[in-house]
């Protein structure tokens, strides 16, 4: 690492500790707080820091558990929850059965993130948590995210947001702090790779979710994702694997793994993951 | 929400083709799909070829570009290898 390189690493590590400090600061002001929690980097990065401001009694981790939700994420949530002594409540969430959210709209997260609130803030303030937050951070205000109007509807915070955490600081302190999410691949709910319009169904959860866990359990590390076109899986991967995997010996393995999910064709696209790839598809945001 | 017009396949395969990838393409809205023999998929995998490609299927209007795995093994992918 060069000099001008490892200055501008501690700097940004000086800058996201600040940043620590001003969160444990507006948690402790609110005494009691419930997250909505997902066991990702976000969501768990929070949890832990409400932890260590309010203790076991001042904090509630919320899991909204849904056939949207992986169950991967799910176990991560869990392990977080033990590791830190977090306590943990699990709700059941039906975002399938409201027809406006299986239609799958641009604006299906609003729908989503209605039912899993109204569910959530109600259980919250009835056990004395008078605030209730999530783990938007700063670079999400960037993003299209009509779940954030739901959000604001039910009166939930967002302090990462709030104080300017980019999701580099979140990575940076969930290191710091030893959590086991610090690198783990942003995760968006499995209902995120059905085109809009394209009605969710717990089949095709279904289908999706066993397509991305056989390819993990091929090895397939990092950013991920099997995108839903009826019939046919389309595979992202990290660009520096694609190689590999349009290889004959090992492009057989991926297709029969994909294949075994219940997808006829599957199909690796050369451009490599790219978050938000279906907005694109469906010109919700740019090539 | 726009719907952004389909891209053309003929013309995306023709270039394609014209690269030294034998291949049909067949086009879904923006995605566009690459059928070709396992050994020229494999051919796919270097940086520049790839880079082309992706090139080439923006030029003919796809903002997608994937490649079809085992589509020599797939009936559907065989008959169009077949024509």
């Amino acid at each position: 690492m060069t000099h001008d390189a490892e200055r501008a690493a501690v700097e940004a590590e000086r800058a996201a500790a600040e940043k620590e400090a001003a969160l444990l600061s507006w948690l402790a002001a609110r005494r009691r707080v419930a997250i909505g929690f997902s066991g990702g980097v976000d969501s768990a990065y929070l949890a832990v820091v409400a932890h260590r401001a309010l203790g076991t009694d001042g904090v509630l981790a919320i899991i909204g558990r849904s056939a949207s939700y992986p169950a991967e994420q799910w176990a991560t949530a869990r392990r977080v929850a033990d590791d830190f002594g977090i306590p943990v409540l699990e709700l059941d969430t039906d975002e399938l059965a409201d027809p406006r959210y299986a239609a799958n709209p641009s604006n299906r997260c609003y729908f989503c993130k209605t039912e899993l609130w109204g569910k959530v803030v109600p259980v919250a303030r009835a056990r004395g948590f008078t605030t209730v937050v999530d783990g938007t951070n700063a670079d999400d205000l960037d993003d299209y995210r009509p779940g954030a109007q739901a959000a604001r509807e039910h009166a939930v915070a967002s302090p990462l947001a709030e104080l300017g955490f980019a999701k580099a600081d979140v990575r940076l302190r969930s290191r710091a702090l030893g959590l086991p999410t610090w690198q783990q691949p942003s995760s968006p709910c499995l209902s995120s790779r059905l085109p809009y319009g394209t009605s969710v169904t717990a089949e095709r959860l279904g289908q999706v979710e066993r397509a991305e866990a056989a390819l993990r359990a091929l090895g397939i590390e990092g950013d991920l994702r099997v995108r839903y076109h009826d019939d046919l899986a389309r595979v992202e991967l990290r660009p520096d694997v694609l190689a590999r995997w349009l290889h004959p010996e090992f492009a057989a393995q991926l297709c029969a793994a994909v294949r075994a999910a219940g997808f006829t064709r599957v199909a690796l696209d050369l451009r490599g993951f790219r978050s938000g790839s279906l907005n694109v598809l469906h010109g919700v945001s740019a090539a | 929400m726009s719907t952004r017009p389909a891209g053309d396949a003929d013309a995306l395969a023709a270039a394609l083709r014209a690269m030294g990838i034998p291949c049909d393409v067949e086009s879904r809205a923006t995605l566009a799909i690459i059928s070709a023999p396992a050994q020229q998929v494999a051919r796919l995998g270097a940086p520049q070829a790839r880079a082309a490609a992706l090139a080439l299927a923006r030029q003919h209007g796809f903002t997608h570009l994937a490649v079809e795995l085992g589509a020599d093994a797939n009936e559907a992918g065989a008959a169009l290898l077949r024509r």
